[in-house]
């Protein structure tokens, strides 16, 4: 069984009217279970030539689905501020737009392809599924 | 001056036997506003819902975010954990009517959205015919009983009212109805036709309140449902920042 830990950090000195700060840790497991999650794919990077229109980064019929706790990762590696990805999972499902260095962070259902789409040119991406197998 | 925040998001993430060699992933940066190097300045502040022992239908009836809570396009961000201990709980997080994924105890997400807000249901309702005193009309659960037999006035009195649901702004006899959140709430049920709305023509006269044009809303295209996986007590930790 792998034991990975995910944390999360969000601080802010001014964003509220108070200091912010929020630490929270995640050991990711398997669905209702304490059993960790076993199946990575790696962190793939991508620097797109082109423009790209729902370019699949995660194709659902590679996981097992519904009953999983499933995590992808994305970020936005570009440089500058506007050379946004806009993330949505098949079917013009929108998510949002990650900005250069934005990433992300969710929970995959495994049910739908999760795409990219791009608007400018030389956009660099990485990304990658943290999964559970049906081994037990 | 626009206002501006420095907020930062850091994620890491370690595992010494996921993979062969130890795995450390990590991404640190300031949540600006879309295309810009302002920061982002809005937030719903960090907030806790938790949920009661009604029926999932009841639970998921309002969404946790609403796709008209903040401009579309921009660089919002979302912040939700499961603040369950018990391994099996989890919150179905929906995004469009179409589920992302789950959420188990413990379990956290963040991520950029959307924000479409949809369209509001709207219509035009003129005050027409011989209005007299004592004369009503009744919307929204909001009754305007007419002062006098000016028509305008009447319409006046209706646009002066608080409309739980609806936000009004009024012309000569005209009171134009906007539903306050997006969505086809099924009031407007035709370009001339709504639901609901009662008029008492106490005096005899031949007041009329006429739908003159309406058009029907949309649901919004990013509210984000949560649905728990038991209706007994759950919570989940949620924040929305944005633009």
């Amino acid at each position: 069984m792998a034991t990975t830990t995910a944390t999360l950090i969000l601080s802010s000195a001014d964003v509220t009217g108070h200091n912010f700060s929020m630490t929270q840790t995640a050991t990711l497991t398997k669905a209702a279970s304490s059993t960790g999650l076993d199946e990575f794919t790696g962190i793939t990077s991508r620097k797109y030539p082109a423009a790209q229109t729902d370019t699949v980064v995660v194709a659902d019929s590679i996981y097992v689905d519904t009953t999983v706790a499933h995590k992808v990762y994305i970020r936005n590696t570009s440089t500058g501020n506007s050379d946004y990805i806009l993330v949505e999972l098949e079917g013009d499902v929108i998510i949002g737009r990650l900005y250069p260095g934005d990433w992300m962070f969710i929970p995959y259902a495994g049910t739908l392809d999760v795409q990219v789409t791009t608007i400018a040119t030389n956009v660099s991406i990485e990304y990658g599924v943290f999964s559970q197998s049906t081994v037990s | 001056m626009a206002r501006t925040a420095t907020t930062t998001a850091s994620f890491s993430l370690s595992s010494s036997d996921l993979t062969s060699s130890a795995l450390n992933i990590s991404a640190s940066q300031q949540l600006k506003k879309a295309g810009s190097r302002l920061g982002l300045s809005q937030t719903t502040g960090l907030a806790i819902k938790t949920t009661s022992s009604a029926s999932a239908a009841v639970i998921t009836a309002d969404p946790l975010f609403r796709g008209d809570g903040a401009t579309a396009d921009k660089a919002n961000k979302v912040y939700l954990r499961n603040l369950s201990t018990i391994d099996s709980e989890y919150f179905t997080v929906y995004i469009d009517q179409e589920e992302m994924g789950r959420l188990y105890a413990g379990d956290f997400a963040f991520f950029p959205w959307k924000a479409a807000s949809g369209t509001k249901e709207t219509f035009i309702v003129t005050s027409a015919g011989t209005v007299a005193a004592g004369d009503s009309w009744d919307f929204d659960g909001v009754t305007t009983v007419s002062a006098d037999s000016n028509s305008d006035n009447f319409a006046a009195a209706v646009n002066a009212q608080f409309y739980p649901n609806w936000t009004t702004t009024v012309s000569t006899a005209a009171v134009t109805f906007t539903a306050r959140q997006a969505g086809a709430a099924g009031v407007v049920t035709s370009s001339t036709s709504i639901t609901g709305d009662t008029i008492t023509d106490l005096a005899g006269s031949d007041l009329t309140m006429a739908i003159t044009s309406a058009a029907a809303g949309t649901r919004s295209e990013s509210d984000i449902f949560v649905k728990p996986s038991v209706h007994t007590e759950m919570s989940i930790e949620n924040m929305l920042i944005h633009e």
